[in-house]
């Protein structure tokens, strides 16, 4: 569209001097005048009956102002909102239960908040907090999913009469005309575990009432400022635009900053208001532990139909999802899980069943991946243990069964999280998994490299799996680009960013449709003043939709500059074009005129303009896709396992993947080496371990291990890119895709390291103390 | 209230006398008596690194110290780093990191720049293992460190 | 949590016994122990504060319920502790055998814990109430001695609890542990 390319470039970020510098603005960054702080007592219990709490000691300590219980809340006490309604599905039981600002009967996991503490600083409020006497009444926890569902089993959400949250069954063709014709049925239990976010920065509100303007502001560590802005102003009975949500720098967001309407999101505002002082909460990292979402437990039993010669005659599979102690999610999870367990095979015939449980644990809502490394691991381990059966090489296995590159648009039929049938839109797998085959030496490691290494006595061994991941869903987003006289562009949109780069690649999607320097380009997210429609980041979609959004505003003002430019230069817009922040004729570039001149002309302020004039060189335009765009990739890695001790080095590791149209290949490849490091994580380091009384056993990070620089390889990457038809930019999410298919390759690869063993791994995450059990046991039986 | 306690601290070399709680940790202190809000507390228990700072020379967690204790002393933040507040100037190692893409967030990168300032100061050509080894004393959540480890390199190779 | 053990005390079983019901004794013998009172037959309530090194810990409630007691041989305590940094479930069983002239005690409690403790201190749980549960019964089998010597430390009313104050204690110490890692390390 222009002359210059700004798509496809490495362009260093417009948001990092300010980062580097520590001038980067965060939530507990804020510092106002009269400004209380506010800490909150917890339930120590996982579940126990609420009988009493004596707050009259708190409130006597010099320096705290105010101590509330639920009681104290009044009619402002309400469960949060149902944030995603489960999808159409014929049959569908769902029991929603979603949490509340303060116990008021009992606490239904460990960590839940009893009462919330104003104080002069925080040491005096969390002084206080010892104060309070809470007197409680344990019950027995619900914490293993099958338990759960038994008849004594205690009940978490008396008004349910269960601890069934959800059961879903969703069908593709006919699974047993599959099972009857099949060759072969692998048939498994696989089991995923818990994890946490791990943002480095733990959740915070800053809430500030103005009296006088009638306007509250609140700082929050959301990836979604706006349905939080919408949902206090419903709450407080203000207008939306008496409510300003900023979501200014977040440091890090990983899913569990969603728009969760947690506790001290919804209860700082209020006691803000009722104070008339600014209050700030910050979280610190015990209670991220308890207090913050979570993800990943299911247990999947499995089966895969194939025929002799290894293609996939359908896949059944009935799993548990472990919700924690509420819903406020819907089903975006497990449907992600069932959706994504597809991968990029042809699937003639599925049946997919899932029970959600309600458990003692803290709740859970999508983290980076949110369900699909499910999938994927359940699909990929069944087709490693069917290979093997059949004698079939694992990459030919999977050669046998991806989807061509014609089957385009690919209808699995099933309903995707968005409400949409699963369509995937566009893909090129073959050419993916081949050149992961080249790039890791498959056929060289397989044929002379892991033999002769072995015969030296080593364990080495190699996994490579295929994944698709649904990114880019709507509903929608917005921006609003404009022009201003100094010729600088600002563009505003709605969603939060949390180290995505979006000040950077949000400016290169402007710059491509107008040809403005990007650092004349001025990018806010996350302010509801500077765009108030809008939903947030999160499922991958920054870039697809509220990227879009940007585009599609650019081009509009691109109208409106030609149209303007035309008139001044007395030129047809047809022969005119965009360079450096200028109009120039195309024949004849010394006849130009800079944008900031054009701004000045669309805003006049004498005289008369025709009939229908809008000023500004400014759009604002929306997009909201049909559904989401289909993403796809192989992971390939080659590990050597310490036989003695069970530690595993990832020797290297490999990713082809393909995200459409590829705007800033930095940005790209900085989220896929994150996410990797992420999905590491899950598969060998990180695991939220409760005891059978629902307390966290781990909860800091000296017992609950994020990898470091010593764990996480280099990732080598290649960019396959297959445009998405369904956005004008072509693009596809990548947020979350290099933590998804992680923990199924680490699997395979420690298996095939461990071949002399002959086990098999139908869980994640491992660790050298599981490994080394599971070692151990196979040498037992044998 | 309790007990204050006079101090008197140096900091990106100009000095502040203030009067603090015991009990003050020192990133309390210098996020919020001092305002310099770039040092970042992501665990508070000396685990993550965010909250590094040089304390006479050395990387120190300021969320394992007590303001109390730098009593005299002299410390640098990431405030501290670039030659000059006023200009765009970055440090080198800063703009190795913007360079490379290494950080995303930006929440844990204080603390990788202050311990990597300490460690190239003693090391300035370290391999790749040493580099791991030394910022494997931090978390960050976001880049899979290999473009922090690439950023160390290139303002190794300058400063060389 | 399982505790469990043996620890030999070089006196017979009554004296043993005898030593068990006196719940100063069992002050004494256990650090932090600030009160220990009976309020019922076979029901016992008690604060207690642990100090480590500079750090102090906030008081715990304790209340212990004894069931199942055949004299001089077993009893079975229930007990429920809280406090500001956690809180402890659970029963303990003390049983004592004659045993080469003298008393073995067998002592198995199962305990569950909660709360910020059982959140960060899994780590020191183990050691730390091994080593309190030795040192408390060092201390109880030195008042054994004394006893024999003729020497008494004095007071009347009788409380068994002995597993229950070990593990309360050892749960402080395992936060205060944890406390100084966190501020000091």
């Amino acid at each position: 569209m222009t002359s210059r390319r700004f798509f496809g470039e490495r362009f260093t970020r417009n948001e990092d001097a300010r980062l580097l510098r520590g001038l980067a603005l965060f939530v507990d960054d804020v510092h106002l005048d009269g400004m209380l702080h506010v800490a909150f007592l917890r339930s120590d219990y996982a579940h126990a009956r609420l009988i009493s709490v004596d707050t009259a000691a708190a409130r006597a300590r010099p320096g705290v102002v105010a101590v509330y219980t639920a009681d104290d809340l009044g009619a402002y006490w309400q469960p949060g909102p149902l944030l995603v309604a489960p999808p159409p599905i014929d049959g569908l039981v769902f029991n929603a239960a979603t949490q509340v600002p303060l116990i008021k009967d009992k606490a239904r996991h460990a960590g839940e908040p009893i009462a919330m503490v104003v104080a002069e600083s925080r040491y005096v409020a969390e002084d206080a907090l010892v104060d309070i006497v809470v007197d409680m009444d344990p019950l027995d926890a619900v914490v293993d999913l099958e338990a759960a569902l038994e008849p004594d089993a205690p009940v978490i959400h008396e008004q349910h009469g269960t601890n069934l949250a959800s059961h879903v069954v969703q069908q593709k063709g006919d699974y047993q005309r599959a099972h009857r014709e099949a060759a072969l049925i692998v048939k498994r239990r696989f089991h995923y575990d818990r994890g946490v976010a791990g943002a480095l920065e733990n959740r915070g509100v800053v809430a500030q009432w103005d009296a006088r303007c009638e306007e509250l502001t609140v700082w929050d560590t959301t990836q979604a400022p706006i349905p939080i802005r919408s949902g206090l102003a419903r709450m407080l009975g203000l207008l939306e635009s008496q409510v300003r949500v900023i979501a200014p720098f977040v440091g890090g967001g990983f899913g569990s900053k969603i728009m969760m309407f947690y506790p001290e999101e919804v209860l700082l505002p209020w006691a803000a208001m009722r104070l008339n002082r600014p209050l700030k909460w910050i979280e610190d990292r015990q209670e991220n532990f308890y207090a913050t979402t979570q993800e990943r437990l299911q247990i999947h039993d499995a089966e895969l139909a194939l025929s002799e010669d290894g293609h996939i005659l359908g896949v059944h599979d009935v799993f548990l999802h472990d919700t924690g102690a509420y819903n406020p999610y819907g089903l975006t999870i497990p449907i992600n899980s069932q959706c994504t367990l597809l991968g990029p095979y042809d699937v003639p015939n599925y049946y997919t069943e899932f029970r959600v449980i309600f458990t003692n644990k803290t709740t859970v809502t999508p983290v980076r991946g949110a369900g699909r490394q499910h999938g994927v691991f359940v699909m990929e381990r069944l087709l490693d243990f069917a290979a093997k059966e059949l004698g079939i090489d694992r990459v030919e296995i999977r050669k046998r069964n991806l989807l061509s590159s014609d089957d385009f648009p690919h209808n699995h039929v099933i309903l995707f999280q968005d409400s949409a049938p699963l369509v995937y839109d566009s893909g090129n797998y073959l050419p993916a998994l081949e050149k992961a085959v080249d790039l890791i030496g498959y056929d060289e490691f397989v044929r002379e490299e892991q033999p002769r290494l072995r015969a030296a006595g080593r364990h080495v061994g190699l996994g490579i799996v295929s994944y698709i991941e649904g990114t880019g869903i709507g509903p929608y987003e917005g921006a609003r680009v404009t022009v201003e006289p100094s010729g600088q562009v600002r563009v505003a949109t709605g969603v939060g960013t949390q180290g995505q780069g979006h000040y950077t690649v949000f400016a290169q999607v402007v710059a491509e449709v107008l040809d403005v320097d990007l650092d004349r380009i001025h990018v806010t997210t996350g302010d509801t003043r500077e765009f108030h429609w809008g939903t947030g980041t999160f499922a991958s979609r920054g870039v697809v939709v509220a990227g879009s959004a940007c585009h599609e505003a650019a081009v509009a003002v691109r109208k409106k500059i030609l149209g303007l430019a035309s008139d001044a230069l007395g030129v047809a817009e047809n022969d005119l074009e965009l360079e450096g922040g200028r109009v120039r004729v195309k024949d004849a570039p010394e006849r130009a005129v800079d944008l900031g001149e054009l701004a000045v002309r669309a805003n006049p302020l004498r005289g008369a303009v025709t009939p229908g004039t809008e000023p500004g060189l400014e759009a604002t335009a929306y997009f909201g896709p049909d559904r989401g765009s289909t993403a796809s990739g192989v992971h390939a890695m080659i590990v050597e396992v310490d036989r003695e001790t069970a530690m595993v080095e990832i020797k290297r590791y490999v990713v082809v993947h393909d995200s459409g149209r590829v705007i800033n290949p930095m940005l790209v490849e900085g989220q896929i080496q994150g996410g990797v490091a992420h999905g590491i994580g899950n598969a060998f380091y990180e695991q939220l371990v409760y005891d059978d009384t629902g307390q966290l056993l781990n909860a800091s990070f000296m017992d609950y291990l994020l990898p470091t620089a010593t764990d996480v390889p280099r990732v080598e990457m290649a960019h396959i890119e297959t445009p998405s038809p369904l956005n004008p930019l072509g693009v596809k999410g990548v947020g979350e895709a290099g933590a998804i298919p992680t923990g199924a390759a680490f699997a395979q690869a420690v298996e095939d390291a461990l071949a002399e063993d002959d086990l098999e791994i139908r869980e994640i995450p491992l660790s050298p103390n599981r490994l080394f059990e599971m070692i151990r046991d196979a040498r037992a039986t044998r | 209230m309790s007990q204050q306690i006079p101090i008197s601290v140096n900091v990106n070399g100009t000095l502040y006398e203030r009067a603090v709680e015991p009990r003050l940790l020192l990133s309390d202190f210098l996020r919020h008596e001092l305002e310099l809000t770039g040092t970042h507390v992501g665990c508070e228990h000396g685990v993550c690194g965010a909250c590094t700072v040089l304390l006479d020379g050395d990387a120190v967690r300021s969320c394992l110290l007590f303001a109390v204790q730098v009593d005299g002393h002299g410390l640098v933040t990431v405030e501290g780093l670039a030659p000059d507040a006023s200009s765009d100037r970055l440090h080198p190692l800063q703009e190795a990191f913007r360079e490379a893409h290494g950080l995303q967030c930006g929440f844990c990168t204080p603390g990788f720049l202050m311990t990597l300032v300490a460690f190239l100061e003693e090391n300035p050509h370290p391999s790749e293992r040493e580099i791991r080894e030394v910022i494997s004393g931090h978390l960050c959540r976001c880049t899979g460190y290999q473009s922090i480890v690439e950023a160390t390199k290139i303002a190794a190779r300058r400063s060389a | 949590m399982i505790i469990e053990g043996t620890f030999p005390f070089a006196a017979p079983r009554e004296v043993v016994w005898e030593l068990l019901q006196d719940p100063a004794v069992l002050a004494q013998a256990i650090p932090g122990a600030k009160r220990l009172d009976r309020v019922e037959d076979d029901r016992f309530e008690g604060e207690m504060h642990v100090s480590v090194g500079p750090v102090s810990a906030a008081a715990f409630s304790v209340t212990v319920t004894i069931s199942d007691k055949v004299s001089p041989e077993r009893f079975t305590m229930t007990i429920e502790g809280k406090g500001p940094l956690g809180f402890t479930r659970g029963t303990a069983r003390v049983e004592l055998h004659d045993r080469d002239g003298g008393t073995l005690m067998k002592y198995r409690a199962d305990l569950k814990i909660g709360g910020k403790i059982a959140g960060v201190g899994q780590r020191m749980l183990d050691s730390v109430s091994r080593t309190m549960t030795r040192q408390g019964l060092e201390a109880l089998n030195r008042e054994v001695q004394n006893r024999l010597a003729g020497i008494s430390v004095g007071a009347t009313s009788r409380s068994p609890a002995v597993r229950w104050k070990l593990s309360m204690v050892l749960l402080l110490l395992a936060i205060v542990v944890l406390i100084l890692i966190l501020r000091l390390a």
